[in-house]
């Protein structure tokens, strides 16, 4: 690591890290001054994902008198759900890549580029080149990798994958899997709670066991769950999982050390595991820039929001929504990231015209393939109480079916158009 | 218009921007903060664009509100739909049918199949009696409660006529009996036939 080189670095740290990776070198970057600066009120948004996207779309629906200017390094967005189904061959990489072309045509000022860090006394965020300036900022920077709670992670990095950032990494993953002899072992670890998409670790083990199952008929999946039971859709899977023997579960074992060497894990029991293929899905926590912003609260992870306007409890005018709050009795979903930025753009369009924001609870919808053409979901509703959000009801589908196949389908193509605007496939 | 006019009337615009900051957006429409997290499923303003679910734009706010009353006590069967219609009975029903009510429907872009669409114009005689001759519904007449089914997708209606059929939504509900038992009548795959020659309809 020492050795590495700064353009090494920045490659390691890949695009989840990149804001990370930025703001370390900070000191030595070119402290450039005000570039573009803003002719009217201007909401400032960083991050171009579920939440950030939804959230830049709606500010600019609602008051176009506003300027909404988005940072996001990635020059497409793709899609974290569904993403499973690529491991599977069920679905390409492709059609869930979406450009942020209709994001422009509703008027969003789209800069891909990283935020480096984001100063809000001053109300600004530096990026490369200098800062831009902002009367309120929204951040939905999603999560980001504790690599160091693995050991041996962080220098195996490129061969031991996390595919939980859908992109190059998905697709590197289903290449691995492919290439594994038939008889071979593929361990998929699951990361202690919160992590981003809680039933997206089980889905995925739905998706690789049906492929095994159909193509390498002599291998074996073996779990290694961090927690103490499957964490989502618990029964669900239970039952799903009855079409996979090729699945050996193994509650509460939890990674703390990958040999990416001799191709083995060892849980914190001590015990190890052979692989030939291991996705190893970190502990996560904020996205990085909300660690250097200083908006994560005392466990140092997530950050700490108001339930209806979700200003930052530590920062006044800083927004964040999305994988990166906590607090709320909600899942780290793209369906509640996606009501968090509507909810929180209209917070900030009322705050910024000196009115009180309504107080508009979220919801969430959240679906999972257990095969090639078979679904189920997770549904919560929300009231607030008290300027609290509190959960009605949580209501799991009967089954899985092909109906909820259907209905997943249906939910994808309109949160897709909802949180770009009619930007198709890229 | 001469100069000093054209001056005045711009004077007057730029007090009046400055007098009103907030432009009257979408924003200051009764119900639009409460029905945005709607637009997940729904799509923007209530026209989804999906096969599996429902058009909300420009319809009838007393077959809003029924829906949401049975949604919510189970009678329409709906995993997804049960807990958001409760959560719709807590922000305000009344406001949110006023507002979907008050959108222009956009039928739905999903193609039905030109054959299914000919036989369902014939199998769908039956219909018009409250779904009138082109689909547009009892259009408020408070005797027929006939929701307007033109453009909404072929895929959601087929799976509503399927649970009639099977007398799964709204058991019990009177003014639904004399449907139920013409649909007990026609096999499944003419159900599917109707569903897109309705949702062909514009």
């Amino acid at each position: 690591m020492a050795r590495m080189t700064r353009r090494q670095f920045l490659k390691a740290s890949g695009t989840g890290a990149g804001a990370l990776a930025v703001t370390g070198l900070a000191g030595c970057a070119s402290m450039g001054g005000e570039i573009d600066p803003k002719s009217s009120r201007r909401v400032l948004v960083v991050g171009g994902g579920w939440g950030g996207a939804t959230a830049a779309k709606y500010v600019r629906a609602a008051d176009s008198s506003i300027e909404v200017v988005l940072l996001e390094p990635n020059r497409k967005f793709v899609s974290c759900p569904f993403s499973n189904l690529v491991l599977s061959g069920v679905r390409a990489l492709g059609s869930l890549t979406f450009s942020y072309n209709g994001l422009r045509e509703s008027g969003v000022t789209v800069r891909h580029e990283a935020a480096t860090a984001l100063e809000p006394d001053a109300r600004r965020v530096r990026v490369a080149d200098g800062y831009l300036t902002y009367d309120r900022v929204i951040v939905a920077p999603g999560v980001d990798f504790l690599l160091d709670q693995v050991e041996g992670l962080a220098a195996a990095q490129h061969t031991v994958l996390h595919a939980w950032k859908a992109g190059p990494q998905t697709t590197e993953l289903a290449k691995q899997l492919r290439a594994m002899p038939d008889g071979g072992v593929f361990v998929l670890t699951v990361p202690p709670v919160a992590y981003r998409c809680p039933p997206g670790p089980y889905e995925r083990i739905c998706q690789v066991a049906w492929y095994l199952k159909a193509k390498k008929p002599k291998s074996k999946l073996i779990v290694l769950d961090a927690n103490q039971n499957i964490v989502s859709k618990t029964a669900l899977f239970r039952a799903a999982w009855q079409a996979y023997p090729n699945i050996d579960y193994r509650a509460s074992n939890k990674v703390v050390k990958v040999d990416a060497g001799a191709r083995e894990v060892t849980t914190d029991f001590g015990d190890t595991v052979k692989y030939d293929v291991v996705n190893l899905i970190p502990p996560q926590r904020a996205g990085a820039i909300a660690v250097q912003a200083d908006l994560v609260g005392p466990d140092k992870r997530w950050c700490e929001v108001d339930h209806v306007t979700y200003e930052s409890l530590k920062h006044r005018n800083v927004h964040v929504v999305g994988d990166s709050t906590t607090g709320l009795p909600v899942p780290k979903s793209g369906t509640m990231a996606n009501a968090m930025g509507k909810i929180c753009a209209s917070s900030v369009v009322h705050l910024l015209n000196g009115r009180p924001a309504p107080p508009i609870p979220p919801l969430n919808t959240c679906y999972s393939w257990v095969n090639d053409r078979e679904a189920m979901a997770v549904v919560n509703a929300y009231k607030i109480e008290n300027g609290k959000v509190v959960q009605i009801e949580q209501k799991l589908t009967p089954g899985q079916s092909t109906l909820y196949a259907q209905h997943a389908e249906g939910w994808a193509k309109s949160i897709w158009a909802d949180v770009l605007g009619s930007g198709g496939p890229a | 218009m001469s100069r000093p006019a054209g001056r005045v009337l711009l004077a007057a615009l730029a007090m009046l921007a400055l007098a009103a900051p907030a432009a009257a957006g979408p924003m200051d429409q009764p119900g639009y903060a409460k029905a945005m997290t709607c637009s997940a499923c729904h799509g923007v303003t209530g026209n989804s664009r999906s096969d599996a679910v429902p058009i909300l734009a420009g319809m009838a706010p007393a077959y809003f509100k029924k829906a949401i009353e049975d949604y919510a006590a189970g009678t329409r069967p709906s995993a997804e739909m049960e807990p958001f219609a409760k959560q719709v009975k807590t922000l305000g029903v009344e406001e949110l049918a006023a507002f979907f009510a008050g959108q222009s429907r956009e039928a739905t872009p999903v193609k039905a199949e030109r054959a299914a669409v000919e036989r369902g114009r014939l199998a769908a005689t039956p219909c018009a009696t409250c779904h009138g001759d082109a689909g547009q519904g009892g259009q408020g007449d408070p005797g027929n409660l006939g929701p307007a089914i033109a453009g909404q997708p072929a895929g959601y209606i087929r799976s509503q006529l399927l649970l009639f059929k099977a007398d799964k939504r709204s058991p019990g509900d009177e003014p639904l009996t004399k449907m139920k038992s013409i649909l007990k009548g026609i096999p499944d795959g003419t159900l599917g036939d109707v569903a897109a020659y309705y949702s062909s309809l514009r």
